[in-house]
This record gives C-alpha cells, structure tokens and sequence, in this order.
C-alpha cells in the first residue's frame, strides 16, 4: 500500500515541477519496483545508475531495502532521497533523509504518554529493526521517568493471528498500549482489540508513531478511533500550503483519497531535490547537496530544510488523535521545526517525566492502580 | 560508582590520532554528530598527558619499529583505523591491544558501533581487573585463614572443617569477611569477643 502511495505522490511532485515556470528544466521520472524483495533494491538501483545514468533515486521505504541501496550510492557518489519515517543511528553522505528522525517522532509521543496518560506501557510491534530500537528508546524514557514496560510483545512481520495477544491486553488492562506494529499486523490488532475491549467494557488507550490516513480506513472507522499519533504530517494540518495540496491531490487521485505522511514526504523529497538544482544550477550530487543544505521549503507539513550537519531534515513534530471519518485531529504541535537528533544524543533524560510537576502526574496515576492490601 | 551506559557517548572525549585530512574529516563529522569533545593529537609524538575517554588512532600513520604502540597501551581504549593488513602491521595492532577497530576508507556507518564497542570493552577491562585484584586479595590471605583456623582448632578444641565452620559464621555475625576476620584472630590470639555487630 506505502509504495503506491510514494509513487503516486513523487508522479504528483515531477508532474508540478515539469508543468511549472518555476523550474528551468524538467524531471524524467525512471520507475523500479523491486516490491518489497529486499535483495531486488540493490540490483534496481544499479541498473537506474549504470543504464539510466541517474543521480537522484528517491525511494525506500523500509531500512532493510535502504541498508541495500546505501552502498552503491556511496560508491558511484549518488544521493538517495529517503521519505520514510526510520530509526536513526545513520548518516551517510549519501542519503538525505526527509522522513522524521527518532527525536521526531518516538520522543514527543512518549513524552506525551508520561505527561498525560501513564507511565506504565504494554508494547506491541512487529518483530524487526523499527520495533526493536522503538522499544529500546520507549523502555530507556519511561524506566528513566520511574515508569514501567508492563510487556514487549512482538508478532513477525505479516502475521494477523493476534488473538492471544488481545486476549492479554484485555486481562492485563493496561493504562497505556504503544503499538510499533506495521500493516496487516496492525490492522488486525486494532480491529481485535477494539472488538474485545468492546465487549469488555473497556477503555485502553493506544499510541502509534506510523498509522495514517488511508490506514485508517483499511482498519474501518470504528476500530481506528482513538489512537494518539505522532506524525510529522496529517491531512488535516491548517494552512494555505496544506489546503491547496490536498485540494491537488483530490483532484489527481479522486475525493475519496487521501494523503498520507509517507506519500507527502515523497512529494517534499521531489520539491526539495528540485528547489536544490534549481538553487545549484547543475544536477551535479556535490552542488545540489551543498544547495539543499539550510534551503528552506514551505511545504505542507510546514517549513522544512536539510541539516547539512547530519542530512535529515528540520520539521515539525506533531500529535494527533484519530477521529471517526478516518481523520486526525491535532491537538500538539512543536512552535518551530526542530533540529534533527539521529543519534538521539541530546535525548536529556532528566527532563522527560521526571519534573516535579510530570512525575506527581505519573505518581498520581500510579495511585490508582495501587490497592492497600492488609 | 555510577557506570555510564557504551551506548551514550556524547560528552565523552575523543582523542584523534590522525594524518589523513579526509579521514580526520570525516571522524570528526561523526564524532561531532555524537556530541563529543575532540582533540587532534600529532601521530609521531608520544601520547599526550591529556586524559581522554577514547582515543582514534590510524594504525598506517605510526611506524611499526617504533616504541610508540606500547606507551599508547596504557591509556584510554582505542579505535583502531586500520589500512594496511599485513602480518607485520597486525602483529604491531595487537601489541597495542585495540578495543575495537575500523577498515579504511572510512564513511559516516562504523564509528558509532567502534565507540560502543571500544567503552564496553574499556568497562569490562576495568570489572575484571577489579575482580582479579579480589581474587588476588583472597589468595594473599589464605595463609593468614589458615593460620586463624589452626588457632581455633588448637583454642576451641575443634576439627578442621568446624573451625573454619566457626570462623565463617562469627564473620557473617559480625558482619565482617572470613579474611579480616582470621587478621583479628592472630592478632588477639583467638577469637575475639565482640559483642557490638557493625551494621
């Protein structure tokens, strides 16, 4: 479903740039679909290189498929305009990373989850890299704001059989769910749960930092209500830049469709690649890496411009609960794009939920959940 | 003693043994990502008197016919950057003992995981260096152990194994090891009759 989406939407970017009198040249898009094999993604791009003789790839959606694209652009000295939320722990001269860092998106939301549902969190997610460092990074905050990971379950990646993971969330009652789960996997969960706590007369709240729009929708109206969401874009953020894209899209892609974080981000790649050749005046990778650095672009996720420090992007982190209609509404946004932390070293411990004023929030909580035994 | 995680690195000091201007480029990029401190020390002198927390050395730029590798030895564990693969420049990488090492040419991937390594190898030096001079500690006292359950068995009359029976639970009353314990012993010429337990 991601890949259509990007690809939709960089056609969409290539289309703006070539019909524009903004832009002295045009975009020729060459397509590859390695589908999500993880060993095509090498080959794809070698043969874009050598036979296409192209400098510029945008794509990746996962790490895996990056992780083999990263050493042949390193090699041949081509850039990779990365769209995908990830990670982190990665720098290479070679990609520019458009998609949020870590401090951009797991950070704010489990900030978010101290400071006003709980410091005690029952964990989700699929069996691979995205889930593994997530939960590292979620167990080092809450356990260092004197929270606790109630449990780290994980399912491989695909599998829909969540039953007994629902079955144990539904006895445990957990003050807070944080699901790193991906595709089909979290559809499923989210439907069961929603179904089970249903029956069960339960509230659990959930947290994600990668559910969006057209997932919403494959989920099904009801089950997808609720889920605290960080993302660094929603269809509904407010704004000219925003409105006037969404309106693009519905009349490219048809009213029902919306856009969604990862497609948006391919947009912004596209714009952010053309805005830097436009600026170097040359597709040379040197000059347009030199170009993109610090050039900021009013795209509708807001301003946004490349670290030439680490080659991510500053944006803006934002919070949103899902809505019935399949829409976020947000209710926290940063007031200014923020630097990204790839490494996560300024992640300060000290001032996550453990303030005076958050942690007696956390305590208070916790209260509830204690009885006196005698 | 507070133990900092391998994986947090910044604020840590890097030290950057280094000739080449690409590579010093690109390790000081990264280091500076991490949040380190970094200072830049010349390859062909001796290490400098600067405590650092890790050192970054390129192992091509130092001779090997030189007493450097060892005077490097002692100090902060070491990333290795190694070029040259022959046997004779290995032999030399050994004799400095790296806690980790990074092929050349270098790129931005690597570093993170050399630093990782090389604190985590750096603290379990220092864990079992301290076990080993507790080991050591243990073994030195064995005579003065010996010597306290010869005066008990000869004092109170007992076999060898209630001695010493006798010795282990009086210092576990007291709150106290087996080897200070037998020290008091010899010095008082038996057990010694403390009623006030140390808490």
């Amino acid at each position: 479903m991601m890949a259509g989406e990007m690809r939709k939407s960089a056609l969409m970017a290539v289309d703006e740039i070539n019909e524009s009198d903004e832009f002295d040249f045009v975009f020729a898009p060459h397509l590859r679909d390695p589908g999500g094999v993880v060993a095509g993604y090498h080959a794809a791009c070698a043969d874009l290189i050598r036979e296409e003789q192209v400098d510029h790839i945008v794509g990746c959606y996962t790490s895996a498929s990056r992780k083999q694209v990263i050493p042949i652009v390193e090699r041949t000295d081509r850039l990779l305009w990365h769209p995908a939320r990830y990670e982190g722990f990665e720098s290479s001269d070679n990609v520019i990373y458009v998609g949020a860092a870590p401090n951009q998106h797991v950070v704010p939301l489990v900030r978010h989850m101290l400071d006003h549902i709980s410091g005690d969190v029952f964990c989700i997610g699929s069996n691979y890299i995205w889930t593994w460092e997530m939960n590292r990074v979620i167990r080092e905050i809450v356990t260092s704001a004197g929270g606790r990971i109630l449990a780290e379950r994980l399912l491989e990646l695909g599998e829909t059989a969540v039953d007994h993971i629902v079955k144990e969330v539904i006895d445990r009652r957990p003050p807070a769910v944080l699901n790193t789960l991906v595709g089909e996997s979290s559809y499923a969960f989210m439907r069961a749960l929603h179904a089970a706590a249903m029956r069960a007369g339960l509230s659990i709240p959930m947290l994600s930092c990668s559910l969006c729009e057209p997932e919403l929708k494959l989920i099904g109206s009801a089950a997808s209500v609720g889920c605290v969401t960080s993302s660094a874009y929603f269809e509904s953020i407010e704004g000219a830049e925003n409105s006037a894209f969404v309106a693009r899209w519905k009349a490219r892609h048809g009213g029902d469709s919306d856009p969604c974080v990862d497609g948006l981000s391919t947009y912004v790649c596209v714009m952010l690649l053309a805005r830097a050749i436009r600026r170097a005046g040359s597709a040379e990778v040197g000059a347009v890496r030199r170009a993109a650095a610090n050039h900021r672009y009013d795209s509708p996720q807001g301003p946004i411009w490349v670290d030439p420090d680490n080659n991510h992007c500053f944006l803006t982190p934002r919070l949103a609960r899902s809505v019935p209609g399949c829409r976020f509404k947000i209710f926290w946004e940063a007031d200014a794009p923020e630097r990204p932390d790839p490494y996560l070293s300024n992640l300060d411990l000290t001032a996550i939920g453990t303030g005076a004023q958050k942690s007696n929030d956390v305590m208070t909580k916790r209260l509830n959940h204690l009885r006196v035994v005698k | 003693m507070t133990r900092s995680s391998p994986f947090s690195v910044r604020g840590r000091r890097a030290l950057m043994v280094m000739r080449d201007e690409r590579e010093i480029a690109i390790v000081r990029r990264q280091l500076n990502r991490l949040g380190m401190t970094i200072s830049e020390h010349d390859p062909s002198q001796p290490p400098p008197e600067e405590i650092v927390d890790v050192a970054v050395i390129d192992a091509d730029a130092i001779p090997i016919k030189s007493d450097l590798a060892c005077a490097w030895r002692s100090g902060a564990p070491i990333i290795a950057l190694i070029g040259t693969e022959t046997p004779s420049r290995l032999k030399w990488l050994l004799d400095l003992q790296p806690a980790s090492f990074l092929i050349k040419p270098l790129r931005s991937a690597g570093l993170y995981t050399a630093l990782v390594v090389a604190f985590d190898s750096a603290q379990r030096r220092i864990d079992e260096a301290a076990y080993v001079e507790r080991l050591e500690d243990r073994i030195r006292s064995r005579r003065v152990v010996f010597a306290a359950v010869l005066q008990i068995m000869r004092g109170h009359g007992l076999a060898e194994a209630d001695a010493f029976t006798l010795i282990r639970q009086t210092a576990m009353r007291h709150r106290t090891t087996i080897e200070q314990l037998s020290a008091d012993i010899i010095a008082v010429g038996g057990m010694p009759n403390r009623t006030t337990r140390t808490a």
